[in-house]
């Protein structure tokens, strides 16, 4: 902008900085008040007036993992003495963990939720990227026929609602078996992330210039040598930025999960807002099952803030 | 770092690779996200110190459950060996296929004797009076009310309700005395309200608030014999009880247009209400001192009569059965082998559980055993349920759809509303030519 | 479509005499790529056409009857179907304005000498990238009457979002709001520095008044973009799913995609739903080939 001249602007600058740090402190409020939850104790998740000031607890994150249920009675000091520090953490919310017939402590569903959630997401997008940018790499570099309708054809589909379709995935998964399985979520976000990542990879490997490849194709290396050695490594900001947004799409995905996989595969996403509790909700176990799964993608948005533009744009827009 | 990813990706491949194949020595059991489930899972520890067969069980929350459980079964998956399934389920498991035929597994151990008889012929018997079983009775379960004994025994209280009403303030004996309690404690100033009822429209939670005004008032869903609806379901008490749970709406805290089992107990333990319709099953965290604060003030008793003199309630509960697509059906009769034998039945009632065996049931020792016992007793017995055809689900979507926007947004009125719920049954049962 | 890909060999490439021809790199790079969406998005969609034409019911073992057109027909004067396109519609509308209202506000904020404005902008950005279903769960809470924090902040004592039937869909509309504007600012703030900053000189030099410029010069220029943010959120609150079935059971937030996953995996009326699954997508179809027209205008610029 030009030169801030008069008082007049100065003072509208003036507002607009604090305009600014309001809106931000608003915007990210909700998200403060999640991992704050994360690390109150039980009784101060849900107070009027809101609790700000508090000693962070870890017994959310214990509760988290373990699996527990209702006490009748307390426990009786000596067992309360031989605790271990985490099931003391337990025994002081009224509950006590579930042990298995040996005795050993059973873990939550959380874990497990979480793991599938890693699984599915890296292995698609692992996928998707690969295939992503080879399939850019052709149409980057070769006349295609058609190659306008090709690439709409390849954009829309991930315009769909995933329940259109969900429901003939299902019915067609049923005949081989693959639903609650990770193979069947992986191939469902494949499906869906290729698009994406065909649309960015191709913005990417646009910008290469093709002289450097033909600089060493006359230096002797085949078209495939080329691409590995040339191409590639040219592209590998764009790459890594696709991948993180790949990653999040299947990392963040709901509707999909919900439908297509029950207890082996399910993902973190479904499984999370069904952790409301068995009499009463425990809000700050909530909170730190969300905290946890949000906080790769956060870090990721900060790595990523230079590519964002461009990857919530499908490309279409160049930063 | 290459090494990292490299790790990585084989233990991803590992997961994959063996992530499906099912151990021999295990068991999973499906059932709801609540304290029985806990305590299930408590009791089959014991099965796996004696047997070695680890037994696991599930849960996914009460709004998805069905959903849940009904999308395994018609994916034909095998995640689950034994489902712990709400009554209603029984039409369309058995008729879907779904279940394990178990009347011979019920006619080896007389169960019929053993079980409670209501919960014979809601959980496992399927058509009625067929002699056709596909589960067994596992977890009884009715709705009942927690009330604010502090609030009630309040000698100013006490004197003002008597003063208001000409009787004196207590456990309601009726229906009238139950609106009264929840007119008289309605004080939005104070930010205390009078009751708190089901009106969750996700799955059968709001359907069943009503049902228990239906079945006091003397009224029926249908008859379950023929599918005759017309002038049941429309019925005159129909009417007058679907208009009363309306009123009682009016006098339930802010923003109760979705509650369920857990916002029910936060209003005994928030001081919100002074009466609160739950099932039975919830009530332990009531009595958890650590998660209810008012849990020495807190009372129960069972759902009232209506102006008949009609005493029922709305029975919950859920029968085990077992899975015909899981690969472990062997092991999964064992199991149920042992889950029926006296010992484990009172291991389930002392654990926590509601056990359906009539023995245990009778006994003091489980009558005395909480404050909320004796009622859930008394209960089991005076009890009735929603459809159990294979379509009770479209009947239970047409419900919620008629009379939620009644009940929560002054839409209709109850005549209106439930006589389009009529004509709504009507048609599905003809589309299954249930009726002509 | 895929056997376009094969037919013609560009003349100009190099016909590479070591190694795989290009024609045969290109086939090799391109079509397992098709096929795969060729297999796991297009046949789904032909599988369903068919099943749209039955009385198919997923949780029977009764085979499939072909019942024409019935349940296009039975759909398309259900009632309550319609009024599932037009609370998608109402929430479409509401949530889409607020996200352009907001986000770019906040664009034309941060549109000048602010300190740490790269880091702000990051921030910003954050809600975007969580969650629906995760942080929507956590509105839950948010929005509580008794003990939500937004009541107390802004003083409403028991106002009711999620229960109140009208106010619900708001209550959505204004999640999403919190979630999506961002996006439309980080699009607007490219258009906005991609306006020549020779033509505010030039209107600072005619006098012209602060709203003059926004109007004449500003919005002209960020128009095409602005289009995009608005076409692309269209698209996604249309098919919103996660946000109200996380947030509300009420009736009156029952968005298309709902009201389609009860059909099909709750009532398991599998042609029926198949057949309404189709209706959406016609309209999906619809919009994406505006949105696609107006990708291809931006480009050209």
């Amino acid at each position: 902008m030009a030169a801030v001249r008069t008082s007049g602007e100065i003072a509208l600058n003036r507002v607009a900085i604090v305009a600014v740090l309001l809106i931000t402190l608003i915007f990210l409020a909700p998200i403060y008040w999640i991992t704050a939850t994360a690390f109150k104790p039980r009784n101060l998740a849900t107070t009027i007036p809101p609790t700000i000031v508090f000693t962070p607890e870890i017994s959310p994150f214990v509760k988290l993992f373990t699996k527990r249920s209702q006490l009748r009675e307390a426990p009786s000091p000596e067992e309360y003495e031989a605790a271990p520090w985490w099931e003391r953490l337990i025994f002081d919310g009224g509950e006590k963990v579930v042990r298995s017939g040996r005795g050993e402590v059973q873990l939550s569903g959380y874990p497990d939720r979480f793991m599938n959630s890693l699984i599915v997401a890296i292995t698609s997008t692992v996928l998707a990227v690969g295939m992503g940018t080879f399939t850019a790499y052709g149409f980057s570099r070769f006349k295609v026929k058609g190659e306008g309708d090709l690439l709409f054809f390849i954009l829309s589909t991930r315009m769909l609602p995933p329940v259109v379709v969900a429901i003939p995935m299902f019915l067609m998964y049923r005949v081989v078996g693959l639903n609650d399985t990770h193979w069947g979520l992986i191939i469902l976000y494949t499906a869906f992330n290729l698009s994406f990542s065909v649309w960015l990879m191709k913005g990417f490997m646009d910008e290469i210039p093709k002289e450097y490849e033909e600089a060493a194709l006359v230096d002797g290396y085949t078209r495939m040598q080329a691409f590995f050695k040339v191409v590639l490594p040219e592209a590998a900001t764009g790459i890594a930025a696709t991948a993180v947004f790949c990653f999040i799409t299947a990392w963040n995905e709901y509707a999909f999960a919900l439908i297509m996989t029950n207890r082996r595969a399910q993902t973190a996403p479904p499984f999370i807002p069904s952790q409301v509790g068995s009499g009463l909700p425990d809000w700050t176990v909530i909170a730190a099952g969300t905290f946890l799964f949000l906080l790769p993608v956060a870090i990721f948005t900060f790595l990523l803030r230079n590519h964002l533009l461009r990857g919530m744009s499908f490309g279409a827009i160049r930063k | 770092m290459r090494k990292t990813v490299t790790g990585i990706l084989a233990g991803i491949g590992f997961t994959l690779a063996c992530g499906t194949s099912a151990f021999a020595q295990e068991l999973t059991i499906f059932w709801a996200e609540w304290d029985p489930a806990n305590y299930l899972q408590e009791l089959v520890n014991e099965y796996e110190a004696e047997t070695g067969v680890k037994v696991t069980v599930e849960t996914t929350p009460w709004s998805d459950f069905q959903t849940k459980a009904f999308t395994e079964f018609n994916a034909k998956g095998s995640a689950y060996d034994m489902v712990v399934g709400d009554s209603q389920w029984i039409g369309a498991a058995s008729e879907g296929g779904h279940y394990v035929d178990l009347t011979e597994f019920f006619n080896k151990h007389k169960l019929t004797e053993v079980m409670a008889p209501a919960t014979v012929k809601y959980y496992a018997e399927y058509p009625s009076n067929s002699g056709k079983y596909w589960s067994v009775p596992a977890e009884g379960d009715a709705v009942g009310w927690s009330y604010r004994k502090d609030w009630f025994e309040d000698p100013k209280e006490m004197e003002a309700f008597k003063a208001k009403y000409g009787y004196d303030l207590g456990v309601p004996k009726d229906w009238k005395q139950l609106r009264d309690i929840a007119e008289f404690f309605h004080r939005p100033d104070e930010k205390r309200y009078g009751v708190a009822i089901y009106t969750d429209n996700s799955y059968d939670a709001l359907v069943m608030g009503v049902e228990n005004a239906i079945f006091s008032f003397g009224g029926e869903l249908g008859d379950y014999a023929n599918y005759k609806v017309d002038g049941i379901i429309n019925s005159e008490q129909n009417v007058k009880a679907l208009e009363a749970y309306k009123e009682l709406y009016s006098f339930t805290p802010p923003g109760w247009a979705k509650s369920f089992f857990i916002e029910d107990n936060q209003a005994i333990t928030e001081n919100l209400a002074a009466m609160s319709m739950n099932y039975f099953a919830f009530f332990p965290a009531l009595i958890n001192e650590a998660s209810n604060p008012n849990a020495k003030g807190t009372g129960f008793f069972a759902n009232p009569p209506g102006p008949n003199g009609d005493q029922y309630a709305a029975l919950g509960g859920q029968g085990i059965s077992v899975v015909s697509y899981s690969e472990n059906q062997e092991e999964a009769m064992k199991f149920l082998e042992w889950f029926i034998k006296d010992e484990t039945q009172k291991k389930w009632a002392e654990l926590g559980g509601y056990t359906a065996s009539a023995k245990v049931l009778e006994s003091p020792e489980f009558q005395n055993a909480t404050p909320y016992n004796k009622a859930f007793y008394e209960t089991m017995f005076k009890v009735k349920d929603f459809w159990a055809t294979p379509e009770y689900a479209e009947l239970l979507i047409a419900m919620n759809q008629r009379v939620y926007p009644f009940i929560t947004g002054d839409q209709g009125t109850a005549k209106e509303v439930l006589d389009a719920l009529a004509a709504d049954w009507n048609a599905t049962f003809k589309k299954y030519n249930r009726v002509k | 479509m895929a056997t376009a890909v094969m037919t013609t060999l560009d003349p100009k490439s190099r016909a590479a005499s070591r190694g795989l021809s290009d024609i045969s790199i290109r086939n090799l790079f391109i079509i397992p790529t098709i096929v795969f969406l060729i297999v796991f998005n297009i046949f789904p969609l032909i599988y369903s056409l068919g099943y749209s034409f039955t009385d198919f019911r997923a949780s029977t073992n009764a085979p499939a009857k072909f019942v024409g057109l019935a349940n296009y027909r039975a759909l398309l004067n259900d009632p309550f179907i319609w009024s599932n396109f037009a609370i998608t519609a109402k929430y479409v509308i509401v949530s889409v304005t607020g996200q352009v209202l907001v986000g770019f506000g906040v664009a034309m904020l941060l549109n000048r000498a602010i300190p740490f404005k790269g880091l702000i902008t990051t921030l910003l950005l954050l809600p975007m990238m969580l969650s629906m279903a995760v942080v929507g769960l956590f509105w839950k809470l948010l929005y509580d009457p008794s003990w939500g924090v937004i009541n107390y902040v802004l003083g409403l004592g028991n106002f009711e979002w999620l229960s109140n039937p009208d106010m619900a869909l708001y209550a959505i509309a204004i999640t999403d709001i919190w979630m999506w504007s961002p996006f439309v600012m980080l699009l607007s703030l490219a258009g906005l520095s991609a306006v020549p900053k020779h033509l505010y000189e030039a209107a600072a030099i005619d006098r012209a008044g602060s709203l003059y410029t926004f109007f004449r010069i500003t919005l002209p220029l960020v128009a095409p973009i602005l289009m995009i943010a608005i076409i692309f959120r269209t698209m996604e609150a249309f098919k919103t799913f996660d946000l109200a079935y996380i947030l509300s059971s009420q009736p009156t937030t029952e968005v298309i995609s709902i009201r389609l996953y009860k059909m099909a995996f709750q009532e398991w009326q599998t042609g029926m739903s198949c057949a309404l699954a189709y209706i959406v997508l016609i309209m999906v179809l619809a919009i994406t080939n505006i949105y696609v027209k107006y990708l291809n205008k931006v480009k050209e610029r």
